[in-house]
């Protein structure tokens, strides 16, 4: 076999192509996915691959699912869900905070300031003593989440941002790597918690959070 | 855009139609949940999963675009990304159905594949790979296997498979792509 060097940008296709395919562990992987969140040209890579390789979808036997539409509503849309299960859905919200490092961290709340022209603010995270904050606001269809103290992670570590609904696994909104995050998102209802935990860079590779979580702030919650 | 369903309910989630997320899960979970059952091969996991996955479907509505690809490329993609992060997440990171699963499904994806006509040009470009790299290829992108799996399956070592499955990867873009 020839081992002609790959240019750059073939290596760069081969690991668009890994990504899709799903060979690369764990560390590649998260590595990937930073690059895809970060350079736009290497995810219409990934894109191009995974429309490359979509003959092979249709190997997938479709497997009866259950109707699983109502905890995915309530998760999603939980202002409908409280009024059905209040208690229970509290309970599992206040026991995955008690598991996450809230210690370290004080809860600064902000009210929503029903302004419509401008961004409202949606709430403050902070730490004890104020070195630490980010300012999330609400404007149209979008959260902006600023930075208003401090700085970022060390290097090899970054902040990413997690939207929990309530009795719900956290979903991550980004990573906080700049000092402006806007993500396209719907007002979140009050009841739901934002959360900080610190990541590998690149951001958690499993799709919850796996650092401590250093920040905490429950939306409209009067504390 | 009515010969993609798919596409234009998730172009209605985008719009927060909720109407249309349920008729999405109901004419596509059957599929995500074959996904997700073949790579976690836990149902208990995969349900859990499947949850995950019409989070993220909601959530990202906004960033499908139809003109890059179809829906359920999109929507599988999703559910295979969430599936093989989980896998590559367990502890152990080695599992022994492997083995079956590759020569199990291997001569299926061939019949099928051969029935459309559409996907008739992707088992010409596998035939072109010699047959032990098309199963390697196969089993990663259906059964969710890492370099590390294929290897100890393939009796290679890792760096050989990489340098294997990288180059069956760009015969293929060159052999698809025409």
């Amino acid at each position: 076999m020839t081992d002609t060097p790959l240019s750059r940008r073939e290596e760069d296709d081969a690991e668009a192509a890994e990504y899709v395919l799903g060979v690369q562990d764990l560390a590649e992987r998260s590595a990937t996915e930073a690059r895809i969140k970060r350079e736009p040209a290497f995810a219409i890579m990934v894109t191009a691959w995974e429309v490359r390789l979509e003959g092979l979808n249709d190997d997938f036997a479709p497997a009866p699912a259950p109707d699983l539409m109502p905890a995915i509503e309530m998760r999603l849309f939980p202002a409908e869900a409280r009024q059905a299960a209040p208690a229970r859905v509290r309970g599992a919200l206040w026991r995955w905070l008690s598991g996450a490092a809230v210690a370290t961290a004080m809860v600064l709340v902000g009210l929503a300031l029903v302004v419509p022209p401008t961004p409202s603010l949606v709430a403050i995270l902070a730490t004890a003593d104020a070195r630490l904050s980010y300012e999330v606001r609400h404007f149209g269809n979008e959260l902006q989440v600023s930075r208003a103290a401090g700085v970022q992670a060390v290097a090899g570590r970054v902040h990413e941002l997690w939207l929990i609904a309530p009795g719900a696994a956290p979903v991550s909104l980004g990573l906080l790597d700049a000092p402006d995050l806007v993500v396209t998102y719907p007002r979140p209802p009050e009841g739901w918690t934002l959360a900080v935990s610190i990541e590998p860079a690149g951001g958690s590779p499993f799709g919850t959070p796996t650092g401590p979580v250093i920040l905490t702030a429950v939306i409209g919650a009067d504390i | 855009m009515s010969d993609d369903p798919v596409a234009e309910l998730i172009t209605k989630c985008a719009a927060l139609d909720r109407a249309a997320f349920r008729a999405l899960y109901r004419d596509t979970s059957a599929k995500l949940m074959g996904v997700l059952l073949r790579i976690l091969k836990e149902r208990a996991e995969a349900e859990d999963a499947l949850q995950e996955v019409y989070t993220r479907v909601w959530l990202r509505a906004g960033r499908y675009d139809p003109a890059k690809g179809r829906g359920m490329t999109w929507l599988i993609a999703i559910a295979r990304n969430l599936a093989i992060d989980r896998l590559r997440a367990r502890p152990e990171a080695t599992s022994d159905d492997g083995l079956d699963l590759v020569q199990d499904t291997a001569p299926r994806a061939e019949t099928r594949l051969i029935a459309m006509g559409e996907a008739k040009r992707m088992t010409d470009c596998f035939a072109k790979l010699e047959p032990d790299r098309a199963e390697a290829v196969r089993g990663a992108y259906l059964g969710g296997l890492s370099y590390l799996e294929l290897a100890e399956r393939h009796l290679v070592p890792l760096n050989t498979m990489r340098t294997w499955l990288r180059r069956s990867l760009m015969k293929l873009k060159e052999c698809l792509d025409q």
